[in-house]
């Protein structure tokens, strides 16, 4: 019996520790960053200033700000400051990616899939990364709509992610994934680039009709006499009405000029105008269309040659694209590239010159922008969200190290203090297998003594 | 070439039919007719409910119903004595959601899957696992061997719903006694089950498009059933409604006559089944909650009812240090970063487990009532787990209401069900010991009045460490693409030096094997059978708990099957 009261006791314990590390969602915070050198990105680069976030809002910027007692003060002399790191192009934070079974699938959401325990957070935080585009996959011609996060790390609630009031988006794909899963594999339309543009053209067309039945539903119902049934829901062609109608942001994975022009062109005929390629490695050679067009582009720092239809790309592509206009980011699509996104903004510098300014906007208000965010976050101005990065040098040099990364006020990465076990929810069945190697071999990878692989014809 | 191979598997399968041939599946019920149907049990603590108990008391049925229950109580002349001095008798248990009595698919190789659909993004129905107009009542098997399972463990009566993936069908509420599925079945379609489980390869395939789909079907419903309403109202002039069964099935979700039970295990799961319920405004019970813990105000906000599992990860038991024989030299040494991180897991990850089980009294500290629901558990672990439960916080009394007086409530039946009061139905078991007492044997249960008189299990569990001794006769029944196998699997020897034969009782061939693997409780052999020249290599794992075992049969390419049995009597 005593043995019982003990381990109830201790249980009660746990608890308690439990409930506490987990934090309420969509919690905001007070801060105040004094000193620092502040990378305003919209506003030029303000030197010893601070920036007083409050109640998640950027309340001030300026010199000698005082804060309300108590309010957690960070001394950022010598430091960097600038707002959190945008990704326009993620998977973190995801139960399933890819509704790969049907080439149109836009009535599906990654709003529901969405995963707050992912370690990956938590990671991107440590990369000064505050927002994601949680992105459907590209095996779909119209994939799925996707959600846009912020990394408020440490909730179990779904909802504590979702960046409340931004813009719905939807993923497209062109080229190799469509016609791969679902021609090659199903046989199935699309197997062929021009399928996938024929997908396009009869699923707008579909959906057009279905606003048109709708409509006519609508006018007639009221009228006396109306025997007629209202057109059966289609949670598919909804989404795609809701497209048409400029409700929702597309996010195109492209890689080839030609197709890149072609989905221009199938927009043009259905007058949609929200449009952002993503990946687009060939958008260099249509740069001065997509200006025109008014599509942005979101594409990697120097990525290609993974697939056939990535042979032909560049580094310069993200320089030349900004040069032309094009409102252009620079995005990770991976959960670890995501943590050093400001080193392949960084490479814009190596490749094509870009300024300052104009590498930083490739992973802030540029993203931004092609989220639809770009009035509440991307650049750090009074009234903003309080989204802010802490980089102990200048964060496009290599020497830089992430200190802080701040989110809706509430400091959510803090160098100094980072514990060892980050996970919310560790996984009750796992295996605990610590091994420790001795690393003296492994870092010494030209003196491996007999097994130099080096000098094999291996 | 192709046509070779053909042929050549062709003779590979007859070989397979040859052994395994199939055959009559064994009874698993041994009860004799009954004489009468009134019974008395005298000077017994009858527990009529959680926190209501009459010592030395007496409880007579007739009928199936409860006639008088107390402590000075007439006994008619008529009733049979059940001899139960000085035990204890309990209202029966009620499953909240179960799939016993639900036979699990089989995986027909041949049978319809992915391969069958020409475009995936649109299979049949029956592919995408959208059969919400099926019945469990329609599936439910007498004699399976949970039937029984359950009914030993003191239930009674259980919440059936098939298995399946997004929508398997409707529940039933039954009896757990009776010969035919008619004997059993209490009332129909008490739920309509749901789970966020995606079909594979085809839509909806992940979690997201379930939910999608989910959403598609219930406004469908809505149109379809409003359309229908003005129909039947006046039809003339009017196309003929829809008559989609599936869609209908979801029609007294609609009205508020019928409630969802939606699986929901793991925390992301049960915030999906919320948000999937905001957003349509069913009437929901909560079901098979593993990872609420930190939910309860989600949960209590949304009004929905909850059934926790009792299918949760191991809990180790407080060992004085599995490791020590190793440790204790190791003791003086300073810890090694390697030593220390283990350690650091090690605890988080009992913390994490710690959380399953203090769970029930989190939920009651915080008002949440709740019900227990066992689609997964395996019946042998039910008993542990509820005194894991008492063990971390949930009181006895709270413990039985979650598996008697909740679950009547919840499934609408609390007037015949859930006590032990005059006039309720005789679903009530006896044990020699309290109930969350560890060594407690149930001896009888009733249910609807008819007697089910338990043995005593020979030998508890083994101390797992140990390897079983496994000398003796084991029947197994296997269930292959051909049909079931069932024979007996004989081993002779003494641990270390076993050996063995097994038989198939479709064709009394009987094959020897000697290399034979004992590891704690899990025994591995191999043997070969031979027909036409071709060889056939078979290898058997039996994982054994006391007198049963589970495990895999697999033969050669033909895939690995399940293969179940018991221990035989031993012949004098």
């Amino acid at each position: 019996m005593r043995l019982t009261n003990t381990i109830y006791k201790l249980s009660l314990i746990f608890l308690f520790a439990c409930v506490c590390s987990i934090s309420q969602a969509q919690e905001r915070g007070d801060v105040l960053i004094k000193n620092g050198t502040v990378l305003t990105i919209t506003n030029g680069t303000l030197e010893n200033t601070d920036v007083l976030i409050r109640d998640g809002k950027i309340s001030k910027i300026g010199k000698g700000l005082k804060a309300a007692s108590g309010t957690r003060e960070i001394d950022a002399a010598g430091k960097y400051v600038m707002p959190g790191i945008i990704d326009a192009h993620s998977h973190i934070a995801l139960s399933s990616i890819n509704e790969a079974t049907s080439p149109v699938t836009a009535e599906v959401w990654t709003g529901d899939a969405l995963d707050p325990l992912d370690i990956s957070i938590y990671r991107a935080l440590a990369g000064g990364v505050t927002i994601s585009h949680a992105l459907h996959g590209s095996a779909n011609a119209i994939g799925g709509q996707s959600e846009t996060i912020k990394h408020r790390y440490g909730t179990v609630d779904m909802d504590g992610l979702r960046m409340e009031g931004a813009p719905r988006t939807i993923k497209f794909a062109l080229g190799e994934n469509p016609t791969r899963v679902h021609g090659e594999r199903s046989g199935i339309v699309p197997k062929t680039r021009m399928g996938v543009e024929a997908v396009f053209r009869s699923s707008f067309s579909e959906a057009k009709q279905y606003m048109e039945k709708w409509e006519v539903y609508n006018s007639d119902k009221g009228k006396k006499g109306f025997k007629g049934s209202a057109p059966e829901y289609n949670l598919r062609l909804e989404a795609l009405a809701d497209i048409l109608k400029g409700n929702i942001i597309v996010h195109c994975h492209s890689y080839r000029a030609d197709e890149i022009y072609m989905l221009m062109q199938v927009f043009k005929d259905f007058g949609i105008k929200k449009l952002v390629f993503q990946h687009v490695n060939e958008g260099f050679k249509v740069a001065p269309e997509l200006a025109e067009f008014g599509a942005m582009a979101s594409v990697f720092a120097d990525w290609w040659d993974y697939k056939f239809e990535v042979y032909y790309s560049t580094a310069y592509n993200a320089a030349i694209l900004t040069k032309n206009g094009v409102v252009t980011s620079i995005n990770s699509d991976s959960g670890e590239l995501i943590r050093h996104l400001y080193h392949e903004a960084a490479k814009t510098q190596k490749y094509g010159d870009l300024s300052d300014d104009e590498a930083l906007k490739l992973i802030t208000i540029n993203p931004a922008k092609q989220l639809g965010i770009e009035k509440r976050v991307g650049s750090l101005e009074e009234g903003k969200d309080g989204d802010v990065a802490i980089f102990s040098a200048h964060p496009l040099s290599i020497y830089t190290v992430p200190l802080y990364t701040i989110v809706d006020g509430v400091v959510k990465f803090d160098k100094e203090n980072d514990p060892a076990d980050m996970r919310i929810y560790p996984d009750p069945e796992e295996t605990i297998d610590v091994t420790l190697h001795d690393r003296e071999d492994e870092d010494r990878c030209m003196d491996m003594g007999y097994s130099n692989y080096l000098l094999t014809d291996k | 070439m192709k046509e070779r191979k053909s042929t050549f598997s062709q003779r590979r399968i007859y070989m397979l039919l040859l052994f395994f041939a199939v055959l009559t599946t064994s009874v698993y019920g041994q009860d004799l007719p009954a004489i009468t149907s009134t019974y008395v049990i005298k000077n017994a603590n009858i527990i009529q409910g959680p926190g209501r108990k009459i010592e030395m008391g007496t409880l007579v049925i007739k009928d199936g119903v409860i006639t008088a229950v107390g402590k000075n109580v007439e006994v008619p002349a008529t009733a049979q004595v059940v001899e139960a001095d000085s035990m204890y008798i309990y209202a029966g248990f009620i499953e909240g959601l179960s799939h016993t009595g639900q036979e699990e698919p089989k995986e027909v190789p041949g049978g319809r899957g992915r391969s069958d659909v020409k475009d995936p993004g649109n299979p049949p129905n029956d592919i995408a696992g959208i059969d919400p107009e099926r019945r469990a009542s329609d599936l439910l098997n007498a004699s399976d061997k949970s039937v029984n399972d359950m009914r030993e463990l003191g239930f009674t009566a259980a919440n059936v719903v098939p298995h399946g993936r997004m929508l398997p069908g409707q529940g039933a509420l039954v009896l757990l006694t009776g010969e035919s599925a008619d004997e059993m079945l209490y009332k129909e379609n008490t739920v309509l089950f749901s789970q966020l489980d995606g079909a594979p390869g085809v839509y909806p395939s992940t979690v997201m498009a379930v939910m999608a789909k989910y959403r598609e079907l219930y406004r469908q419903a809505e149109q379809a059933k409003a359309y229908e309403a003005k129909y039947k109202n006046k039809a003339s002039g009017m196309s003929r409604p829809n008559t989609s069964r599936v869609l209908q099935a979801f029609y007294p979700v609609l009205e508020k006559q019928q409630r969802v039970a939606f699986k929901a295990e793991d925390v992301l799961d049960i915030e999906r089944v919320l948000i999937l319920k905001k957003d349509l405004g069913f009437n929901l019970i909560l079901s098979e909650v593993k990872q609420g813990w930190d939910l309860t105000d989600k949960i209590k906000a949304s009004g929905a009812e909850v059934l926790l599992s009792l299918n949760l990860p191991e809990m180790e038991e407080e060992k004085t240090d599995s490791t020590m024989t190793d440790s204790t030299s190791v003791e003086k040494k300073e810890k090694t970063a390697v030593d220390i991180e283990r350690e650091e897991l090690e605890a988080r990850k009992k913390q994490m487990i710690l959380n399953y089980y203090t769970q029930p009294a989190l939920f009651k500290s915080k008002g949440i009532e709740f019900g227990f629901s066992t689609l997964g558990v395996k019946s042998s672990d039910v008993k542990d787990v509820l005194i894991k439960f008492i063990e971390n916080g949930l009181t006895e009394d709270q413990a039985l209401a979650a598996l008697t007086t909740a679950p009547a409530q919840i499934l609408g039946v609390s007037s015949i069900m859930g006590t032990l009061d005059e006039g309720k139905m005789a679903n009530f078991f006896i044990t020699d010991k309290p109930y969350f007492d560890k060594e407690a044997n149930v001896k009888y249960t009733f249910v609807d009045g008819q007697m089910h008189n338990l043995k005593d299990k020979p030998g508890k569990k083994g101390n797992g460490e140990k390897a079983v001794d496994i000398k003796g006769k084991w029947s197994y029944s296997s269930e292959t693409p051909q049909g079931v196998v069932n024979g007996v699997i004989t081993f002779k020897g003494e641990p270390g030096d076993y050996s063995g034969s097994i038989s198939n009782s479709s064709t009394d061939d009987s094959t020897d094997f000697n290399d034979i693997t004992v590891d704690g409780n899990s025994v591995v052999f191999e043997f070969s059978i031979v027909s036409d020249g071709e060889t056939l290599k078979i290898t058997i794992t039996m994982n054994i708990e006391g007198e049963t075992f589970e495990g895999t049969m697999t033969a050669g390419e033909y895939g690995s099957f399940p293969i179940k049995g018991d221990k035989m009597p031993e012949e004098n």
